[in-house]
């Protein structure tokens, strides 16, 4: 008898759980469609050129005519790639939602999970503040039909973070890492090895985090004409969502670093008190398309399902399958009769 | 809602423990002392989980700890996904190669990898790569100065405070990779869900790390 397992990090469920899961799944599905989404399908096996920016975390798979293949990393990519051509033939805005999982590696630590599963959006030609503002608002909504009313939208800014950490720390990953860490002294650390003279802004970076207050303190410390215009930025986005207003709560983080490069505006990630890591994130990419010889401004957001259905309140559905003895002479047509009826209803038993 | 803390046993929480008490933050029975596992603090805002140093890290970025305490030595190799704002100061030491005076490779073949007694595997690999030297690590659970000693390993990486125990046995410190002291470390989640009281502590322990 063999005993097989599966590998860590993959996603397995069966029973409440994965009902749950397909809950929220079809919630984040029917709010993207209220908001004039349309259903994008995309392959799970893809090149690996597709996924480039982040070499070394995609899967590498031959397959046995020898072709190089991948799986999914990411889906902000895979679109962009699939959606070029019907952008490059019409200057008509696109709005797309996806769901499925991606695959990413990860180093085995804690419970790092390498496969995912995702619900986004991928909004092209999304050109002006009000679809950054939109972004949040859709987010917003998303997070409230799936029951969540007291997460965390933490906002920042990909141009400030670029402007201050400026030329030399710009791709540094170590850098990134301890900014996204929060950690002064390492910081400090790094930016004396990378030969950044003056890393007091860079180290103040990770306290720059709470209400639109710290906005204001940013300007006070001095930062250049590009952060100061990432300020500007996110402060008519604050007025913007202050006049809706949001249900979940909104904070501002400039210290806030992406793991991918892409971002080039606002950035956010979705934060809840019951799970560690980030139930959401999205932000605006005008840059993305430039590699299919397109400008094409955008925002775009992706939920984790996983993380989202451990935090969404336990509606799990009573189970009123009507069961149907097997070994009844009947047994089929009383199961027919009961379908045809609308009810749900299972055969059980030996025949 | 108590804000709950990951505290390190063992010789961490000796220093811990007075740290925090300077700052303010008193438990209400003494930790270094008590066999409960978890224990209120006396202001009622903190309750403090005792864990296992290496395990520190897991109850924080898992949130069954809002923040904790954790050495760099252990955040580094489990590389966990937890925030790290605060350099605490105290339990200071640092990641080094150390072996017998003479063995640092093997002579007799030269192309032989070099033979690692360790607690820290992934800092021990992440090393020699970034080195280019062939290793081949042995995981250790204690005790890992005599790896060397008895000829299991070429060397050992471990932490060193005042470098005794190595004298004692012979041996010597070949590289240096790291400085080692420990950390305040925060969830992710509990972070931003609840900033006040997370800033409220940091500001405590920052203040206390400046005040020495």
């Amino acid at each position: 008898m063999r005993h097989l397992t599966f590998p860590p990090g993959t996603e397995l469920a069966f029973g409440p759980q994965a009902e749950r899961l397909e809950r929220v799944s079809a919630t984040l599905a029917d709010v993207f469609r209220g908001w004039g989404f349309q259903s994008l399908q995309l392959p799970t096996f893809d090149v690996h050129e597709t996924f480039r920016e982040i070499a070394g975390r995609h899967y590498r798979l031959t397959d046995p005519e020898g072709r190089e293949l991948t799986l999914r990393a990411d889906f902000t990519q895979a679109a962009a790639k699939a959606l070029a051509p019907l952008l490059a033939a019409s200057e008509r805005q696109l709005r797309a939602w996806y769901h499925g999982r991606v695959f990413r590696f990860e180093s085995s630590g804690h419970a790092a999970r390498v496969e995912t599963t995702q619900s986004g959006v991928e909004w092209l030609r999304a050109d002006g503040r009000v679809f950054d503002a939109a972004l949040l608002a859709l987010a917003d909504e998303c997070l409230v039909a799936c029951g969540i009313t007291d997460a965390q939208i933490v906002v920042g800014h990909a141009g400030f973070v670029q402007s201050v950490l400026g030329d030399n720390g710009r791709n540094d990953p170590d850098l990134a890492e301890a900014l996204d860490q929060k950690n002064p002294s390492r910081i400090r650390e790094v930016a004396k090895r990378i030969g950044i003279d003056d890393p007091t802004l860079l180290a103040k970076l990770p306290v720059l985090c709470g209400g639109r207050e710290v906005l204001n303190d940013a300007r006070e410390l001095g930062v250049g004409d590009e952060a100061t215009q990432a300020l500007d930025e996110l402060n008519a986005l604050a007025d913007s969502l202050e006049s809706l207003p949001l249900t979940n709560g909104l904070l501002f983080d400039l210290g806030e670093v992406r793991r991918f490069d892409y971002y080039s505006g606002i950035m956010f990630k979705v934060y809840h008190s019951a799970s560690g890591s980030e139930l959401a994130g999205g932000g605006r990419y005008d840059s993305l398309y430039q590699s299919h010889g397109l400008s094409v401004p955008s925002v775009g957001l992706a939920f984790d399902d996983v993380g989202l259905a451990g935090v969404a309140p336990q509606r799990n559905r009573a189970d009123d399958t009507t069961l149907i003895d097997a070994s009844s002479p009947d047994a089929l047509a009383q199961l027919v009769a009961q379908r045809r009826g609308g009810n749900s209803a299972t055969l059980e038993g030996n025949a | 809602m108590t804000y709950r803390l990951a505290m390190p046993t063992g010789r961490m929480l000796k220093q811990a423990e007075p740290f925090l008490a300077a700052c303010g933050i008193v438990a209400s029975e003494p930790l270094s002392k008590t066999r409960k596992l978890k224990v209120p603090s006396k202001c009622g805002r903190y309750e403090f989980l005792l864990v296992k140093p290496v395990d520190a890290p897991l109850y924080v970025e898992q949130g069954v700890a809002d923040a904790g305490i954790a050495g760099r030595d252990v955040l580094i190799e489990q590389a966990p996904d937890v925030l790290e704002p605060l350099d605490l100061g105290f339990a200071v030491c640092r990641m080094v190669v150390a072996g017998l005076p003479q063995t640092n490779g093997s002579e007799d073949n030269p192309l032989r990898p070099l033979r690692v007694a360790t607690k820290y595997p992934r800092i021990a690999s992440r090393y020699l790569n970034k080195k280019r030297r062939a290793s081949e690590i042995f995981k250790l659970s204690g005790s890992v100065e005599i790896g060397a000693v008895l000829g299991l390993a070429d060397v050992v990486v471990d932490i060193v405070e005042t470098g005794t125990t190595l004298r004692e046995n012979g041996l010597v410190i070949h590289e240096e990779i790291v400085d080692c002291s420990a950390h305040l470390i925060y969830n992710r989640g509990a972070w931003y869900s609840r900033l006040q009281e997370s800033r409220a502590l940091l500001e405590i322990l920052e203040n206390g790390v400046k005040n020495g």
